[in-house]
């Protein structure tokens, strides 16, 4: 596992939720990995070097903009790790940055990376909030929406979790969150990978990891059946 | 706007309403408010307001501000009519302006002091049009309603009327920011002497310069955003405060406003106190009043009980803090302050949200934006985690570097008393929400039974 590195996109600006947690968590999993933040200001470190994860969290919407300007340059070497099986992880609004565009209430598009097949669009006074189950691997997930956005993603696109119940990426759809390859992008929020330990082991083993081990296991697997357990008694 | 027929098909209904909830004895409802808003949508527009609006809002601190501020009015003699008793949104507003009203609709009194959310000032701002508004701060608060702190901002700055008197807080480049082409007046609080900079927090919403993204330098940085910061590309920085709070002694402020120095009582001596009495202060100097005056009047002020009580059993004590659930801020604060409280100290912690933990699976994102670092210092020598979401307040506990031992965590909250370690604490504080206020007492009440028979049995020992 020695040489593992984890690259935090723009945490100055991609930090709300508690999302960031998600990265201390794989330092905590991976305790000799190095973690690499990345500002705004500065150069990717995956423009030089495959990182073992590149991770980016959820921004605001003036944010996503200057996150979009940033990473425009940049495409082609995305694309490239993309197909190379490079891990990422997006959570959040992130996942629009990467999508093709953001469709806003008057009408106007903010153009994405177009490196994942969705468009969005934003409601600013009507923001969703719900609890979501999913499936993934015959494991079911549970996360969070808190999101002014509905995305629809193209016929092409290869969901994340089936929808077991809740809203996927948008009320219709039969999925939550899109997949390329290693790249695993959800609209859930906040300490995705604390509360699902299933998937994060799947994100270890993308990253690389053999035989990966969960810190705090037991802890997170018992609150993981308790947050289920729940989910299935009160929603 | 003009009254219509739907106004006063409005305020008839509501005024109806009141009557009936009086006759029932209920008070302090947002009912008649509700009605009026549902039959006319624009009836707070329509209804006449007093000739002169105080408006309080900002993401922490507005209740307690406006609690002191209207403390001191009253004790100074002012009438106004005050949505104290009802909520902070348009329909509390509503309702407070119908109970103060004659029956066509004109206002009994030439003064108001509203408490408004920051979040839904686009159902009230425009209507009211405050005279003079004072924004404490803005932070992070429940994901839910709030978002992020830059939506808040977006709201604030296309609701706020223009030309509106601001009192803004200095030390928050955010609420610094607002409405610049607006009159406004800057509270500050001065670095105090051996004041330590801050730096311990996960949230810092501010950290790059808002004129141009560059990096800021921080000469001093309280806590999470709050401080004074500059940008060493364009030089924009914290603004000077038109009042300055000089210094902190022998529980009053010195505060510097004018070219002269006055001293106000300070009801509580936590840092967010301060801001809140100094917020408090220069809002009631902008309004009018004399420093004397507003000095005398704070004098006989104190925090509501419900947000801050402490009480002595067995030469232990147990404090209540008010620590509002899915607001990491506010949270934050209340862990810090328990950190600093002199002495070995044990928390019970109530954060669940009272109606998600009955109805639903609770978004915990919020915990991992608190500070609950704070607890892991070695003078907290107990931390128990009480409610539905009791293994994920514990699973963060670990997360910020907890020690398994001096952890608890149950399910019943009821039964948190119980799981105490008393022999090893001075103190206990009690977490909670604003919805379960009766649980804190009723804990409250159980740990004080506690703390008496440990000290009887220690004063048994020492005879």
């Amino acid at each position: 596992m020695s040489g593992m590195k984890i690259e935090v996109l723009f945490p100055e600006f991609c930090n709300l939720f508690g999302d960031l947690f998600n990265v201390k968590y794989l330092e905590k999993c991976l305790p000799e990995a190095q973690r690499v933040d990345t500002p705004l200001s500065g150069q990717p470190l995956f423009v030089q070097e495959a990182p073992s994860l590149i991770y980016m969290g959820p921004m605001s919407e003036r944010s996503q903009e200057k996150v979009i300007a940033k990473l425009k340059p940049y495409r082609q070497r995305l694309e490239e790790l993309i197909q190379e099986g490079t891990a990422f992880l997006l959570t959040g609004n992130a996942l629009e940055v990467l999508g093709n565009s953001i469709e806003q209430e008057d009408g106007s598009q903010i153009p994405g990376l177009g490196l994942l097949p969705l468009r969005a669009r934003r409601d600013m006074m009507h923001r969703h909030n719900s609890v979501f189950l999913g499936d993934w691997q015959g494991q079911e997930v549970i996360g969070f929406k808190s999101q002014f956005t509905m995305a629809w993603p193209e016929e092409k696109a290869q969901g994340l979790f089936p929808v077991k119940k809740g809203v996927g990426l948008n009320p219709k759809e039969g999925f939550e969150g899109l997949r390329r390859q290693n790249l695993f992008a959800t609209y859930l929020l906040g300490p995705v990978l604390l509360m699902n330990p299933g998937f994060t082991r799947s994100i270890l083993k993308a990253m690389g990891a053999e035989a990966p081990s969960l810190a705090l296991e037991s802890v997170v697997q018992t609150a993981w059946e308790s947050r289920i357990r729940d989910f299935h008694e009160k929603c | 706007m003009k009254k219509n027929f739907l106004f006063y098909l409005a305020l008839l209904a509501s005024k109806l309403t009141m009557a009936c909830l009086r006759l029932l004895g209920r008070k302090g409802t947002n009912l008649p408010g509700g009605v009026a808003i549902f039959l006319c949508k624009d009836f707070l527009g329509r209804m006449p307001r007093p000739k002169t609006v105080v408006g309080i809002t900002g993401t922490n601190g507005k209740t307690t501000v406006a609690n002191m501020v209207e403390d001191v009015l009253e004790q100074c003699g002012r009438q106004f009519v005050c949505n104290k008793n009802g909520s902070n949104v348009d329909t509390g507003v509503a309702s407070a302006l119908i109970a103060e009203s004659t029956l066509l609709g004109k206002p009994k009194k030439e003064l108001a002091v509203f408490e408004l959310d920051e979040r839904s000032s686009n159902l009230t701002m425009p209507y009211i049009k405050p005279d003079l508004l004072l924004v404490t701060n803005i932070f992070r608060d429940s994901y839910k309603r709030n978002a992020h702190p830059e939506f808040i901002v977006d709201i604030l700055n296309r609701y706020v009327p223009d030309g509106v008197k601001l009192v803004l807080n200095a030390d928050d480049l955010m609420c610094a920011s607002l409405k610049p082409g607006n009159p406004r007046a800057y509270f500050s609080l001065d670095p105090q002497p051996g004041e330590r900079s801050g730096g311990e927090n996960i949230v810092q919403d501010v950290r790059v310069c808002p004129q141009c993204g560059a990096l800021l330098e921080w000469e001093l940085r309280r806590y999470h955003h709050i401080g004074r910061a500059r940008c060493p590309q364009c030089g924009f920085g914290s603004p000077q405060g038109d009042y300055r709070a000089v210094s902190l002694a022998n529980g009053a402020m010195q505060v510097e406003a004018g070219g002269q120095a006055f001293s106000f009582p300070l009801p509580n001596t936590s840092t967010i106190n301060v801001y809140n009495a100094l917020s408090a202060v220069a809002l009631l100097r902008e309004f009018g009043l004399e420093p004397g005056e507003i000095a005398g009047a704070m004098e006989r002020t104190a925090i509501s009980g419900t947000r801050y009580l402490e009480e002595e059993a067995g030469g232990r004590k147990v404090i209540l803090h008010l620590a509002k659930g899915q607001n990491p801020v506010a949270c934050s604060r209340a862990f810090q302050n328990i950190r600093d409280y002199p002495g070995r100290k044990a928390a019970i912690l109530f954060l669940d949200d009272y109606f998600d933990a009955a109805h639903t699976v609770e978004n915990i994102s919020w915990l991992y934006d608190a500070d609950f670092e704070f607890l892991t210092d070695p003078s907290v020598t107990q931390v128990i985690a009480a409610g539905a979401r009791h293994w994920d307040v514990y699973l963060r506990l670990l997360m910020a570097g907890a020690e398994p031992d001096r952890t608890a965590h149950l399910l019943d909250p009821e039964a948190a008393a119980g799981a105490l370690k008393l022999e090893e604490a001075d103190a206990v504080f009690i977490l909670y929400d604003v919805y379960t206020i009766p649980l804190a007492n009723r804990t409250k009440e159980r740990v004080k039974e506690l703390m008496e028979k440990e000290g009887e049995k220690n004063e048994r020992h020492e005879n």
